[in-house]
């Protein structure tokens, strides 16, 4: 039988060389790791190591969709971006919505492996079979006496590609100035405003001098049994709009993800000024109803969504009038109720100049909490920032770190480190106001109102963040969904916040679900939350899609997600990092939540992180996998070589 | 009544949210492959603005396309315009005349080909996940869209009109 899904084959760019090659997707690397996060986790295994520099010409920057990318199957619209991240040295990744994902299977690539340094800017373009890296120099900015100049931003980028290509149906993925300036998180943006945007993968972009990636594809994805297929996105459809269509039609599709910002308020989780506390008596001035009934203006999706849960704003305030994006719950608190910025009007903005420059919101609005909670003690002076005033709240002087940090300039070029690296060149006791696990930014979620979500946090492989694993159990109080897959008797700790118990256990399943969306790839607004999908689906869609009949299996497919996250935290191992690093700042761990529903209560890691070991089979003294995990997963000969 | 297919396509941009499983839909049925550039039916888009128009055949009363086919391939049939494959020597008259683009060349064949209504069960508008895709028998759209129009301006003196 014909293996669908798959384009079967993938491209190799070599910047340095200028070299391009087209090759077949190699059968073991599909069977064994599935697409996406798996393929990348495997090449970047193999072809990057310890010594490789982030921002080096070795490492690689992979772009990788999955066996789902641009079929029918809802929401398998996204894409990955994998590298070894210039912001916290170890294991990086973003992935991002829009269409560029489904657009790159169509013109005939699983993924794209891209090494090597262009020596002058250059952007590369496929069109189905002609794939050419052209002139980048007049998109690219210019260092002047000190100064940066120039440099277009992520919408000129792509507009005016599609103007010099003639057809502005080509899909981009672009940098802005803050990629080619190797700002430590700058993002990728493709489609105007969607970001990959964690862990730096535009920096990686910037330093190997490839200023954008345009494609167009007619070849389109073939499934291996249509109607099976078919079939199976039939009861997807059922479970998303009919199982789900109530819960989603007052929420996510709705609001987007602002709706979040109440609900999150509601039970004292979400970080305000700087993670200090968890709730914000004027969270409603950010919140997804005021958004929806004073500014928004239209919704908007990703490719092939049900949920859709993207949406326009209009601002008529200047300086910051115009139609943008509407902004995800993480930038309304890393702009918002972190920084105590009150006007959501300044945070559109701020998110919209973000996606211009082309900056990871989280990580540069918890990098501007830092210095803002700094201030606050005294630590910085006006000196240092030129001038800037860094009180809470001040709104202008957040829009215009946002632009510093994107060329640098300033104080920018301090931002432009992260909150860690940050901290450590200024000192004098800044250290504890850099909210990061592992170098990268702690998202919108606080393990002292939520346990499980401080796991996360401390375990997730590129640093703090949510999507990696978080529970949203908690969250919602799914009790059906726990009951469902994990037992009845458990239900009472799985949905209770402040339980600790099962929560190791819990997270470590969680981890092995997304990694497993993360390579079919469906969106985690279907997997995550609401959780809609899980292995049965997931086994049954790619089945249907690949033809392989062994991923119908759902304790097969379980058996590949947990290569793929074991293997994963081997790249970490190999870069020195172990059980100590399994982290939080002590504000989690030591610091009782001052005010809201969670107040008095700290984290408690201690009492989740050996079950979650025990679960994933790593060992509890050294946080490294077993050898024997290594080896049930076909991972032997990894053993035995770190401890 | 009139002989043949009675029903429109109803396109409303506003409640089009970009998603292109119209795309997708479409070109299954007829390629069964996802390959949205063989797709009947494209979303033209303004990702600045948020605004999203489905645009595909208009299966037109007085087609163009129809008048300037030499040889009988492009008909009407009720309310719809057909393309006879058996007749048609590709040369691509039809999609001169067209205003609106109703008729393509496909990309991996590159022959003229164009809506076709999916004998008479329109994919688009059956998968059209926010009703910005609907298929009406012609003599209902005004009404539909009279009570779309109110609830519109209901909505704008702040009256609220439930969902019906």
């Amino acid at each position: 039988m014909e293996l669908g899904g798959y384009a079967g084959r993938y491209l190799r760019v070599d910047l340095s060389s200028g070299k391009v090659w087209v090759k077949e997707t190699p059968k073991e690397l599909i069977r064994n790791y599935l697409g996406g996060l798996g393929f990348a986790v495997k090449i970047l295994w193999d072809e990057v190591d310890e010594h490789t520099d982030p921002l080096g010409p070795d490492n690689r920057l992979v772009i990788s969709t999955g066996p789902l990318t641009g079929t029918m199957f809802p929401a398998a619209g996204r894409y990955q971006v994998n590298a070894k991240s210039p912001l916290t040295g170890i294991w990086g990744h973003a992935n991002a919505g829009g269409f560029f994902g489904p657009e790159l299977k169509f013109a005939g690539y699983d993924f794209i492996v891209i090494q090597g340094r262009a020596e002058r800017p250059v952007y590369l373009v496929i069109d189905d079979d002609l794939v050419e890296l052209r002139d980048a120099s007049h998109l690219w900015g210019e260092e002047r006496n000190g100064r940066f100049y120039g440099g277009k931003t992520t919408f000129e980028t792509i507009q005016m590609i599609r103007e010099e290509l003639g057809d502005e149906t080509f899909k981009v993925a672009a940098i802005g100035p803050a990629g080619e300036n190797t700002v430590r998180f700058a993002s990728i943006i493709n489609d105007l405003g969607n970001a990959a945007g964690r862990t730096g993968m535009g920096a990686v972009m910037g330093s190997k001098r490839l200023k954008a990636i345009a494609v167009r594809g007619s070849r389109g994805v073939r499934v291996a049994k249509p109607e099976l297929f078919m079939e199976v996105v039939d009861d997807a459809y059922r479970k998303l709009l009919v199982d789900w269509g109530d819960a989603l039609k007052e929420t996510l599709t709705k609001y987007g993800t602002p709706n979040l910002v109440e609900a999150i308020n509601a039970m004292g989780r979400m970080p305000v000024k700087n993670h200090w506390t968890g709730y914000w008596e004027k969270a409603h001035l950010i919140g997804g109803e005021r958004i929806r009934e004073e500014f928004r203006v239209k919704q908007a999706s990703c490719f092939g969504c049900l949920v859709q849960c993207k949406y326009f704003v209009r601002s008529r305030k200047e300086p910051y009038a115009g139609i943008y994006k509407g902004p995800e719950y993480e930038a309304l608190v890393s702009f918002g109720s972190s920084l105590l910025v009150e006007d959501v009007e300044a945070v559109f903005y701020a998110n919209h100049l973000a996606d211009l420059y082309g900056m990871d919101s989280i990580s540069l609005g918890m990098t501007i909490a830092w210095a803002m909670e700094s201030w606050e003690h005294g630590l910085l002076t006006k000196e240092e920032t030129g001038g800037l005033d860094l009180s809470w709240g001040n709104a202008e002087a957040m829009v215009e770190l946002v632009k510093k940090t994107a060329f640098r300039e300033g104080f920018g070029n301090m931002i432009a480190e992260g909150s860690k690296r940050a901290s450590e060149i200024i000192g004098r006791g800044t250290e504890r106001f850099a909210m990061h696990v592992k170098g990268n930014e702690i998202s919108a979620q606080d393990g002292r109102a939520h346990q499980s979500s401080g796991l996360t946090h401390a375990t997730a492989a590129r640093g703090a963040d949510h999507l990696t694993s978080l529970s949203c159990l908690e969250e919602r109080g799914y009790e059906q969904v726990a009951a469902e897959r994990y037992g009845a008797d458990k239900v009472k700790d799985l949905v209770d916040p402040q339980s600790t118990r099962y929560k190791g256990w819990l997270v470590w399943d969680l981890e092995m679900l997304y990694a497993l969306g993360n390579s079919l790839i469906i969106c985690w607004y279907e997997v995550g939350w609401p959780p809609v999908f899980y292995y049965p689906d997931m086994a049954r869609a790619a089945a249907a899609a690949t033809g392989i009949a062994e991923f119908g299996d759902p304790n097969e497919v379980k058996r590949i997600a947990k290569r793929i996250a074991i293997h994963r935290r081997m790249f970490n191992v190999r870069e020195g990092l172990r059980r100590k690093d399994d982290t939080l700042p002590d504000r989690f761990l030591k610091e009782p939540m001052p005010t809201g529903p969670a107040k008095g209560h700290v984290c408690r890691l201690h009492e989740m992180l050996d079950d979650y070991y025990e679960a994933a089979g790593i060992d509890k003294e050294t946080g490294v996998p077993k050898d024997e995990t290594l080896r049930e997963l076909g991972l032997g000969e990894l053993a035995g070589r770190w401890r | 009544m009139v002989e043949g297919v009675q029903n429109l396509l109803v396109i409303d941009p506003d409640k089009c949210t970009g998603c292109r499983i119209c795309e997708e839909a479409c070109s299954f049925h007829h390629y069964g492959e996802f390959n949205p550039r063989r797709s009947y039916i494209q979303v033209l888009r303004n990702d600045f603005e948020g605004v999203f128009i489905p645009m595909t055949c208009q299966h037109c009363g007085k087609p163009l396309c129809v008048e300037a086919c030499p040889t009988g391939a492009l008909y009407q049939f009720g309310n719809a315009v057909f393309l006879d494959k058996s007749k048609c020597i590709e040369c691509k008259q039809c999609l001169n005349a067209c205003p609106f683009g109703g008729i393509q060349v496909d990309p991996v064949t590159f022959q003229v080909v164009k809506c076709d209504l999916c004998g008479g069960d329109p994919q688009c508008a059956r998968r059209c996940p926010t009703g910005a895709i609907k298929w009406v028998r012609a003599d209902q759209v005004g009404y539909q869209k009279k009570v779309d129009g109110a609830q519109r301006s209901a909505r704008l003196i702040s009256l609220i009109v439930p969902q019906g």
